[in-house]
């Protein structure tokens, strides 16, 4: 194949560019933006939406951005300090700890699919908001990311949010859903159950604009400031780890028992292919892996079925 | 030294004393000792068997192969990582974290086969016919079908062929295989009767068969085969640490760098001024009426 005229390649971007003597971002010259007293707050407006944002959003912004800084020693801080044993560079922990952000734990993305679901959902079904909360927690009554459950049935901090959002007056139909989705919730539940952070931070969010995406990244991205002092006290106050240093106990072991590793000459004696020529054999092969933890088969992710999807035009 | 577990589970998989480590039963060390390979070593951790001579090759032929591909998204991020000069395993993180829904996307191509071959089970169809209702269905709904063409060997991946014919030279054909090659000869089929030209098989179609048929869960071949790429991403980020320049953005070099100002093309909001903080709230609130915002928002 001879060569081909093609444009060359080059970086293409809504979001911004730069030249030898400005950066600018979604027009705005970043430089001018921070010496006419715009804040970290606002520029994150401006980078994900595209505008400056009000006064009441940015303080919003602000305190959500608080909040999201600590949570103790849960998943992300736990594998920053873990990569920090390692005496790695502080951008490898703080940077691991935004990979614990999943669709369970700071599940933002999800949560924030399901409420444009339903809110949609009651737009078209001509359904009342009332109802429609009923509806989502009864189908998704053992979901982790309902944004209630009984993690802050004790701590007022998830309902501080939501009244402070009303006291700036930036609370929106997704806090209003959502507060109808608690109260669905209560209503139904078994033990008591509430407003928790994620349904708190993530119904905000959404109100003061940013999409589920943005809002999973934001959250997660802050809350990797805080990682960086866990790292950080994790290699002042605490032993490295070294290449083989951690046992693992038998105690913690139920795999196969000990068993004497085969001759290699007996390979063909007692190894046996894994394929199956029949679909009722590779059934049964399959239910037998499943057993076998560690070995993925029991993790069956739901792909999409191209019957139910919408048609594309070609 | 403290020597307790960091992060104390139980696991099926291994455990370690002062002594010795065991994985699924077996000493890791004996393991080696008796001559086993590490692809071995791969089946005993995923599966907890020892593979036959037969399989082991075929894993071996598999990785091998895998493990280079120029530049592909791996390759590039791992490149790209490097230029802020991170330490060594970022990169090599960076690398592996590309592979996705697009770019090996290894565990939904073998969902996608479960799925069929269990429909074909329940069905009571072959898994030969499953395949021309598998590429019907997602032909029908204008999906792309998972493990065929490439963006850049248009003309086939030089490796997924020599793949199938490895796989059924060492294995011989199982359902798996059966059931890709139904998928491929109907795609193809349904392409040429619409005057397109045919696609070939990808690395995902050939590989992620022959790694399916060996026994390896969607999971877990994808696992193999996005970490074995870590080797080559490795390769690419050091070059780029020992030989090329930090940034990859001088004006000194004879070829135009990848992070020139010259390759960046600004489609979004033209250059405004900033407001002043007492022009900022009527500022604000026409961009909020106005809603221009939304077209740029992400």
């Amino acid at each position: 194949m001879g060569p081909v005229e093609r444009e060359p390649f080059r970086w293409h971007s809504t979001v911004s560019y730069k030249t030898v003597d400005t950066i600018v971002t979604r027009g705005y010259n970043t430089t001018e933006l921070v010496e006419k007293g715009y804040g970290l707050a606002d520029v994150i407006f401006i980078d994900f939406q595209a505008r400056i944002p009000l006064i009441k959003e940015a303080k919003m912004l602000n305190y959500l951005m608080i909040l999201c800084l600590d949570e103790g020693l849960s998943a992300p801080a736990a594998i920053s300090r873990i990569v920090a044993k390692g005496h790695t560079i502080l951008t490898q922990s703080v940077g691991a700890s935004v990979l614990a952000f999943g669709h369970a734990y700071g599940a933002f993305q999800a949560f924030g699919k399901m409420l444009d679901k339903y809110l949609s959902r009651a737009e078209k079904e001509k359904r009342s908001l009332v109802e429609m909360a009923e509806v989502l927690v009864k189908e998704n009554k053992d979901s982790l990311t309902l944004g209630v459950s009984n993690l802050m049935v004790k701590d007022p901090a998830a309902k501080r949010v939501f009244a402070r959002a009303e006291s700036l007056e930036v609370a929106g139909k997704y806090i209003d859903f959502q507060k109808r989705v608690v109260k669905a919730a209560q209503k139904m539940g078994k033990g008591p159950v509430d407003l928790d952070m994620l349904g708190a931070m993530g119904a905000t969010m959404f109100d003061l604009g940013f999409s589920p995406e943005s809002t999973w990244s934001i959250v997660a991205i802050t809350r990797a400031f805080g990682c960086g002092a866990h790292a950080i006290e994790e290699e002042e106050r605490e032993p490295r780890t070294t290449f083989g240093q951690s046992l693992t106990p038998p105690k913690y072991y139920d795999g196969p028992p000990d068993r004497p590793v085969p001759p290699l000459k007996d390979r063909s004696k007692m190894a046996k292919a894994a394929q199956a020529k029949t679909l009722e054999e590779w059934r049964k092969k399959f239910e037998e892996m499943k057993k076998l933890k560690g070995s993925g088969y029991s993790i069956v992710e739901e792909i999409e079925d191209p019957r139910k999807l919408p048609k594309v035009k070609k | 030294m403290e020597r307790e577990p960091i992060l104390p589970r139980k696991t099926q998989i291994s455990y370690k004393t002062e002594e010795k480590t065991v994985l699924r039963g077996y000493n890791l060390s004996d393991l080696a000792e008796e001559g086993y390979s590490f692809c071995d070593a791969l089946f005993v951790i995923f599966q907890s068997r020892i593979p036959t001579e037969n399989e082991e090759k075929m894993l071996e032929y598999e990785m091998a192969e895998f493990l280079e591909h120029s530049m592909s998204p791996s390759a590039a991020a791992a490149i790209s990582t490097m230029g802020g000069r991170p330490q060594l395993p970022a990169a090599i993180g960076a690398g592996i974290m590309t592979f996705g829904g697009a770019h090996g996307p290894g565990a939904a191509h073998g969902y996608m086969m479960n799925k069929y071959l269990e429909r074909a089970r329940v069905e009571g169809k072959t898994p030969k016919e499953m395949g021309k209702i598998l590429v019907d269905e997602y032909m029908d709904a204008g999906r792309p079908v998972m493990g065929l063409g490439q963006p850049q060997h248009i003309h086939g991946d030089p490796r997924a062929v020599p793949t199938h014919k490895k796989h059924q030279e060492l294995l011989g054909v199982g359902v798996y295989l059966e059931l890709q090659l139904a998928i491929e000869e109907a795609f193809n089929g349904r392409r040429v009767a619409e005057g397109k030209r045919p696609l070939a098989v990808n690395m995902i179609g050939a590989g992620n068969t022959a790694l399916a048929e060996l026994g390896f869960s969607p999971n877990a071949a994808w696992a193999i085969g996005c970490i074995c790429r870590g080797f080559s991403c490795a390769c690419h980020a050091t070059e780029n640490m020992k030989r090329g320049r930090a940034w990859m953005a001088s004006t000194q070099e004879k070829m135009i760098q990848m992070l020139d100002l010259s390759m960046i093309v600004y489609e979004g909001i033209p250059n405004r001024p900033v407001p002043s903080q007492d022009e900022r709230e009527e500022y604000a609130k026409k961009e909020l009426e106005k809603g221009e915002y939304k077209r740029w928002a992400l």
